[in-house]
């Protein structure tokens, strides 16, 4: 939020997806630091356009001079989401959470119900686009999962997200596996969303008052000597940036001093030589996509480190383009056309590695580039659970 | 205590730094590149300036002061890594023209000739003098590039205009990456029956496809086409950047974005980790070997304060040419401003003069007296120091 140290390079426009394809949208220099300096608190915000801006940090991550325009826009888009109704779209998409918890008790209904024409009908006339399927719920959440505790010296506390319990709780058993047979004591703390999305959505309120019961319960498995693991990358960063940052949440210091993406932690477990896990060879071609939020997350790229371990496989990274989802971003319809043309594109820079699938940490990366590519998408652990010869129940 | 033990750690991911660190990687050796943020590389022409004060930029290179760090690097070495450089960008799909033994003209966006050593090839049939004759396409609401600039200067130039849907630089640039709209561009350029023997672009010709675009609009058109550099944002310094950072990671090369170093652990004469600024633990990484490669003051290496001129990353000794009088000539657009002299100065295996540390090796526009404007020494000074930088620091590792 440093908006006067801006040198005006445009180096942050070059990197903004959305202003690649939607010339409605101005791009973060205009955006963010220049419009900043006529923004007031007297004025009702007049600049629908800050919503168009979709939150992938790429800006902050190539900006040379600290400036972080990203974060100029999103405290511009809850000014206007405080000042403006919310449109059905982002009413629902703030409250995904409790809708998902929802969907996922009538799944069966739900999931049938969402891929008829009727359903999708009912989608755009919200402003939902439905150019890929909308993510299937799954009837068994990971938050049931039985609590299979043993007396393992490490304890990690694991923040899975809405993406893993709602929709893929299996990727979450897999998860909790790997981790078993490092030895290592797994525990599902009691979560709610991180909030991302009702930030996204211009919520700043509901997102705090997720934030605020997810620090609590979590600090509470710190104090009792549990590490806390994510996997999601955007809750990671909620938890690690927002959480200090927009929302300014007392003890939110003591959460990301304790959390670790999932990969991180293992990476340092086998540095440290706690553990030795035995990977096997995987005959496989991978294009590894990058999520905008691992990337600004500033902890490198640790899948791939781990990956890069696994004999046989082969693995090309690509961080220079955005899938264009953004979680719920691309499921709105006014966003649809960017969103479409972004994955597209990310699309064609996977399919020219010649890669037979792709990997990403993010289940919304997933469903976009498998969505319009017709590839499989995986999330890293399964491809790291296939070497180590783990497999998960469904 | 760090996750990951690295070899060496560049600092800056500018031409130098992933030049440093492409060549170390190449060695076998593992390397990791910090960075705040994207290098001015982004904004530049894309062109590689090895020395403009002469045809013959080996002659012009012999003829710099004595001080000049140009003269620490051999010059088997700088044709190696030219070399090296123009193989890189061919296997990257963006290959370059020319070579060391004799320097190119290029055409600017102000009709004006900018002298150079390398360009990328969208440039190679860029005209030599003002009597060609050439048709320029801009694009409707383009900013910043009037082909009347160009037209004023050259008595055989012409002009038209197309409408691409979109008025910057990166809107087009994407549209160009897509076929329909090539196609619809090609055969609107077709009917525009232009007799010039070639025909000028603003640099928008896509971007990880401007090879085979200018090829393909060549093949239809039987002419040559060239691109004109434009003002930031440059597609040609992306392209330039993307090249040499992807070819970094194939070498097996990781880079950390959005990592300023903040701080430094040490131990006696070396240094053993870099640190960044972090919400939660801190970030650190360790590495036996560090290369600063962190640019001059536009790159943000240098610090200038109202009376001293700071490195930002290990607070290096900088030598300053005199006081502040001496810092800037009276004319703004002067290329003898004494402050270009400023810099870090180093002994003959890149090391800093008068440094507490021994494993730290400084390449590319940081260095002391390399007066860059004035000489018309840029990538292609910041390639042959960093593969000198880089060689040195290989020996002390080993
Ligand atoms: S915000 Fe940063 S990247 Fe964007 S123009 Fe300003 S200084 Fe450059
Ligand atoms: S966060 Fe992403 S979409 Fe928003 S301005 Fe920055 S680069 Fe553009
Ligand atoms: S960011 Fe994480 S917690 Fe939030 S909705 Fe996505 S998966 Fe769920």
């Amino acid at each position: 939020m440093k908006y006067e140290h801006c040198i005006r390079c445009t180096i942050c426009v070059e990197n903004c997806p959305v202003f690649r394809v939607n010339p409605e949208f101005p791009g973060p220099k205009q955006a963010g630091p220049d419009a900043q300096r006529f923004r007031n608190g007297r004025e009702k915000s007049a600049e629908e356009w800050v919503l168009l801006c979709s939150q992938c940090k790429r800006c902050e991550m190539a900006c040379p001079c600290g400036v972080e325009p990203a974060q100029i826009i999103l405290r511009a888009q809850q000014r206007y989401g405080l000042e403006h109704p919310h449109t059905a779209a982002h009413l629902l998409f703030a409250n995904n959470y409790y809708l998902s918890t929802l969907g996922s008790i009538t799944a069966p209904l739900a999931n049938r119900f969402a891929a008829t024409k009727i359903g999708k009908k009912i989608f755009r006339r919200m402003g939902i686009a439905t150019y890929i399927p909308f993510p299937k719920f799954s009837f068994k959440t990971l938050r049931g999962e039985k609590k299979a505790r043993s007396r393992e010296a490490r304890k990690v506390a694991f923040f899975y997200g809405c993406f893993i319990n709602f929709y893929r709780p299996d990727i979450g058993r897999k998860i909790i596996r790997m981790l078993q047979s490092f030895k290592i004591d797994v525990v599902l703390p009691p979560q709610w969303c991180c909030g991302l999305p009702a930030l996204g959505n211009g919520n700043a309120a509901l997102a705090r008052s997720f934030a605020r019961k997810n620090v609590a319960s979590l600090s509470n498995y710190i104090d009792a000597g549990y590490d806390v693991v994510y996997t999601c990358t955007s809750c990671g960063l909620c938890l690690l940036h927002d959480y200090q940052g927009i929302l300014e949440i007392p003890e939110a210091k003591k959460i990301a001093e304790n959390s670790f993406d999932l990969y991180e932690y293992v990476l340092k477990l086998i540095t440290e030589r706690e553990i030795k896990p035995n990977f096997r060879e995987v005959n496989r071609v991978l294009a590894y996509h990058i999520p905008c939020h691992l990337r600004a997350l500033k902890i490198g790229y640790p899948a791939a480190d781990v990956i890069k371990l696994i004999p046989g496989l082969q693995c090309r990274i690509l961080d220079d383009a955005c899938c264009g989802l953004n979680g719920s971003y691309g499921f709105k319809k006014i966003n649809e056309a960017t969103a479409v043309q972004l994955g597209r594109r990310a699309v064609s820079l996977i399919q020219k590695t010649g890669a037979e699938a792709i990997v990403a940490d993010c289940g919304s990366c997933r469903m976009q580039l498998s969505g319009l590519s017709g590839m499989d998408a995986f999330d890293p652990v399964e491809i790291i659970c296939e070497s180590l010869g783990i497999k998960g129940k469904k | 205590m760090s996750v990951i033990e690295y070899d060496v750690i560049v600092i800056g991911a500018g031409v130098a730094g992933l030049t440093a660190g492409s060549w170390l990687s190449g060695q076998g050796l593992k390397v990791a590149l910090v960075t705040t943020g994207e290098p001015t590389a982004c904004l530049s022409t894309g062109c590689i300036d090895v020395c403009a004060q002469n045809d013959d930029p080996l002659q012009g290179i012999a003829h710099l002061p004595a001080e000049h760090p140009f003269h620490l690097v051999s010059n088997a070495t700088i044709h190696q890594a030219l070399n090296d450089f123009q193989q890189i960008m061919t296997d990257m799909g963006m290959s370059y023209t020319g070579g060391l033994g004799k320097n190119r003209r290029i055409l600017s966006a102000i009709g004006t000739f900018k002298t150079t050593c390398l360009t990328p090839s969208t440039m190679q049939t860029s005209p030599q003098n003002e009597n060609e004759k050439i048709h320029i396409i801009t694009f409707t609401g383009l900013k910043d590039f009037y082909p009347g600039y160009i037209i004023s200067r050259f008595p055989n130039a012409s002009f038209s205009i197309y409408n691409a849907g979109v008025p910057t630089t990166m809107g087009i640039a994407a549209n160009f990456e897509d076929d329909t709209f090539l196609e619809a561009f090609i055969l609107w350029l077709e009917k525009q029956n232009i007799r010039e023997d070639k025909i000028a672009f603003p640099a928008v010709l896509g971007l990880e496809s401007a090879m085979s675009v200018k090829e393909r609009i060549e093949h239809r058109l039987e002419r040559p086409i060239f691109e004109i550099p434009t003002i930031p944002p440059s597609m040609p310094g992306r392209r330039l950047f993307n090249g040499l950072k992807d070819h970094f990671r194939r070498k097996g090369g990781v880079i950390y974005w959005g990592w300023p170093v903040a701080g430094v652990e040490k131990t006696g004469r070396q240094i053993e980790a870099v640190i960044a600024e972090s919400r939660g633990r801190p970030n650190s990484l360790n590495a036996r070997a560090f290369i600063l490669a962190t640019g001059s003051f536009v790159g943000g290496g240098l610090w200038a304060k109202r009376d001293t001129i700071m490195e930002k990353v290990f607070n290096l000794p900088v030598f300053v040419p005199g006081g502040q009088e001496v810092w800037f000539d009276q004319d703004y657009f002067s290329v003898n401003h004494g402050i270009g002299e400023t810099g870090i100065a180093v002994d003959s295996s890149f090391r800093p003069k008068g440094c507490p540390w021994d494993n730290i090796f400084v390449c590319g526009a940081i260095l002391a007296h390399t007066e860059a404007l004035k000489n018309g020494c840029g990538h292609g000074f910041a390639i042959a120091t960093a593969q000198a930088a880089a060689q040195c620091c290989l020996e002390h590792i080993r």
